[in-house]
């Protein structure tokens, strides 16, 4: 095993409301400057605008794309500009994605058939990787406000597991109509400007921009390093869809894991950089949190959120960037906008700027659902010793369920089995089946199919120890909330929303609401991308769910909304049946391999079709390799990429001389983002079954012989999974993620 | 009856989707938020844009908030009252 990999920062980006540029962000910091102001980006009906953190001058670098992706061009541009290799992956926090443009086709009533193909938050990165070159994993972190700091734990683990030498991770976000009135909707806006942890504090400003760090994985200290990622921790509150624990358990928590993966007391801390919004809640649950961690040691705390507002997915990586220049130039931020003391606080923030020596920030980002990522910076200094080598994991299968038009898993696997279609949507009481009709009152579609799968996966299975964390992965997130909240405030000339479809818009609500009724404190991760989201989910359970014997679910679900999904994804227009559905799997973090698993593998950008089913077949073994150990391939095949796919993937079978079964799976469960959750257990009821049925396999039953069952995603993203039923295979096949860089060549 | 008690508990039922609970279920003097009917904060923040908007009555702080939504009744008296003293809005 290899020794694992330190973590360090060697290159920064950053655009925000406090200027656009390193340089000019240091400036601002240490003149202790505001950039929040009125909203001038749209019009909005109130006498006096709300304040918020809007970025200026945004520089024009590319046409036609939506105002968060600008900005993250911005911010990579200055990242990158001293880089000499592309980096291997790319992975960002996205909250609203393309919403503001999305927002000014509705207002203008464009509707059918107008594709919007950068509404979703997952293309930002997409765009990135382009810009870049980027041939690798593209993937996208959905958890509200701490996205960006859990994109960056996510990086910090795919690099010290080996799974790249590069990484750039940010995080963006552009205001919208959606959080400027949703926030206010919550009445968590101070109109004088945001004053965190003051006692006459009375809410937050949003904010907007983009922070892009290049992080590099090596064991000493690569020229131009700026700063080392020491740690990270994530939890959960399982508390509350949008207000923090009141003694701010999850924030403890998250800062408890944050400083043991960095192997550090807290005394070595010499600066926290506080979350610190501004509301009520949140700065005195934090606060509780620090008292508790540091006890009577806390260290000089600032909330830099006066100065750039919260720029929601972003601010955890700009806030990593603040941290980093902290480091660097031997300063401290001030906590802008605040005067006085709060004794239930029973601590003063910074209340101007200080030189000093810096060496370890700890940096605090907490979100709706109760989602919670700490980061540990350091300076860049060299160590005589590596760091202790980490754990290997497999994702051990012990319980799996699916929902789709024909029903529960039960009546779809029945179906699927004969050949059948399971195409279709069913009814929103039959997806909560089993709950109390109150616990679900307020939720629409996508977080009801989420609860149902969680509530039928746990079912299935007894003596379950308590779930840790929850994976889900959202091709869309919750269209209807989405859909309802910027139907209602159109139809009141914007007087009027409603903060619940507010708090039920974010991608990461399900899965919060999902850890709130099964207890789940670990990691609660939202990814998005597209047709390969449910991947994505499944490869960061891989590198985040810790080891030992945790109980994690990874799930995918999306739902079919009659306007949003129609205009957001093409495949679904060209679809016989709108439907839609996912699945879940209940894991087991386990050290060997045992009974069904199931892995992540290839995960990359289709640039040339033929060329990617190359690369992904390399990744398992070439011909011999697949032929050896595959039994089965599912692959999905999206309605808008079939007729291009359909020769390219019988070309591909050929040349492998592949003889077992090619199941089309999306001919049977239909056109929706996480389809391939739902092919995923049914892959896991093969294997157990151990044959595939005559319906699907060319008329005879095929017998899989103890081989494994290939997942293989099309789409503007290519992806594989393996499911397999002897831990064995899984290892010896060479497709173990965490020996391998993205483009499958093992790590020098 | 006071009819417009009972026009305020259909307009709650229909807002919140409290599918489960009839008009006859609110005690219009019982507690509104927190007790058995099983209306939260954000319950509390949905329902302050339903009084805007249907009644042009602006309840913009938590403070107020906690006071004007302890019972029906409190509501109820509160919107009387801002419409009966002119400063209702819209």
């Amino acid at each position: 095993m290899a020794d694992r990999q330190r973590v360090f920062i060697s290159g920064m980006g950053i655009i925000s409301a406090m200027g656009i540029g390193v340089d000019a962000t240091l400036k601002a910091l240490q003149r202790a400057a505001t950039g929040i102001r009125p909203l001038t980006l749209f019009p909005c009906p109130f006498e006096t605008p709300l304040p918020v953190g809007e970025v200026g001058d945004l520089p024009r670098v590319a046409v036609g794309l939506p105002r968060t992706h600008q900005l993250a061009l911005a911010a990579v541009q200055e990242a990158m500009q001293d880089a000499e290799t592309v980096p291997d992956m790319v992975i960002m926090g996205v909250t609203t994605g393309g919403m503001l443009s999305t927002e000014r086709d509705l207002k203008q009533g464009r509707r059918i058939p107008r594709f919007s193909p950068y509404h979703a938050a997952g293309s930002v990165a997409g765009v990135l990787a382009e810009e870049c070159g980027c041939r690798g994993p593209v993937m996208t972190v959905s958890t509200a406000c701490s996205s960006g700091a859990v994109a960056i734990k996510l990086a910090l683990e795919v690099l010290r597991q080996g799974g790249a030498r590069t990484v750039l991770v940010g995080g963006a976000d552009s205001l919208c109509r959606l959080t400027y009135y949703g926030f206010n909707s919550l009445q968590i806006v101070d109109r004088h400007g945001a004053r965190p942890m003051d006692r006459d504090r009375q809410g937050m400003n949003v904010g907007e921009g983009a922070a892009m760090l290049l992080l590099t994985a090596a064991h000493q200290p690569p020229p131009r390093a700026v700063a080392e990622v020491l740690g990270g921790g994530l939890s959960c509150d399982a508390h509350h869809p949008a207000a923090p624990h009141p003694e701010g358990r999850g924030a403890y928590d998250a800062m408890a894991a944050a400083l043991s993966d960095a192997g550090l007391p807290p005394l070595s801390i010499d600066y926290v950089n506080l979350h610190g919004t501004g509301t009520k809640e949140n700065d005195l649950s934090e606060a509780v949190a620090l008292r508790r961690i540091f006890k009577e040691n806390l260290p000089p705390v600032s909330s830099v959120k006066g100065c750039f507002g919260h720029s929601l997915a972003a601010s955890g990586v700009i806030e990593a960037v603040v941290a980093a220049l902290c480091i660097r130039e031997g300063f401290l931020p001030a906590n802008v906008g605040w005067r006085h003391r709060d004794e239930a606080i029973g601590f003063c923030p910074l209340e101007a700027p200080r030189s000093q020596a810096v060496g370890k920030v700890l940096s605090n980002s907490f979100g709706f659902g109760g989602n919670n990522a700490v980061l540990v910076l350091g300076d860049a200094a060299p160590l005589s010793t590596a760091p202790s080598a980490s754990d290997w994991r497999t994702l051990q299968v012990r319980s799996y369920a699916c929902l789709t038009g024909a029903g529960g898993t039960a009546a779809t696997l029945e179906r699927f089995f004969r050949g059948a279609s399971c195409k279709g949507t069913l009814a929103a009481d039959r997806l909560t089946e089993g709950l109390p009709p109150r616990s679900v009152r307020r939720m629409k579609r996508l977080p009801r199919i989420a609860l149902g799968l969680a509530a039928r996966t746990l079912r299935r299975i007894e003596g379950v120890g308590p779930i840790s964390d929850v994976y889900f992965g959202t091709a869309w997130g919750a269209l209807s909330e989405t859909h309802d909240f910027l139907d209602k405030l159109y139809a009141t000339q914007e007087f009027f929303t409603s903060p619940i479809d507010f708090v039920g818009s974010v991608h990461n609500a399900p899965a919060g609401q999902i850890a709130m009724r099964e207890g789940a404190r670990g990691a609660n991760v939202t990814m998005t991308g597209g047709d390969a989201s449910f991947e994505q989910a499944l490869t960061a359970a891989r590198f985040l769910a810790a080891g030992g014997r945790q109980s994690v679910l990874v799930g995918g679900a999306d739902e079919m909304h009659p306007i949003f999904s129609a205009l957001f994804d093409r495949s679904v227009t060209m679809a016989d049946t709108p439907s839609d559905g996912g699945g879940m799997l209940l894991l087991e973090t386990a050290g060997e391999a045992a009974g069904l698993t199931l892995q992540p593998g290839f995960l990359a950008p289709v640039g040339n079709l033929g060329d990617s089913l190359e690369a992904a077949a390399a990744f398992h073994g070439g011909p011999d390799g697949i032929n050896q150990r595959i039994g089965a391939i599912m692959v999905g095949i999206p309605a808008v990429c079939r007729e291009e796919a359909t020769p390219l993937l019988e070309a591909f079978r050929r040349r492998l001389g592949f003889e077992g079964p090619f199941i089309d799976y999306r001919r049977y469960v239909g056109e929706f983002g996480s389809a391939s959750a739902v092919a995923a257990v049914i892959a896991l009821a093969l294997l157990e079954r151990g044959s595939v049925p005559g319906p699907l396999a060319g008329g005879k039953e095929w017998a899989l012989a103890g081989r494994g069952i290939l997942l293989l995603g099309l789409g503007a993203t290519l992806s594989t999974m393996l499911a397999d039923s002897s831990g064995s295979v899984v290892r010896d096949s060479g497709g173990s993620y965490c020996r391998k860089t993205p483009f499958g060549e093992p790590i020098p | 009856m006071d009819d417009f008690i009972e026009e305020l508990k259909v307009q709650i039922i229909e807002t919140l989707a409290l599918e489960d609970v009839t008009p006859q279920d609110i005690d219009p003097e019982g507690q509104l938020v927190g007790g058995d009917l099983g209306i939260d904060s954000i319950d509390v923040l949905e329902l302050v844009m339903m009084v805007e908007k249907e009644y042009g009555v602006v309840i913009d702080s938590k403070e107020l908030g906690a006071q004007v939504f302890a019972s029906l009744k409190a509501l109820g008296d509160y919107i009387r009252q801002v419409r009966s003293e002119g400063r209702a809005v819209g």
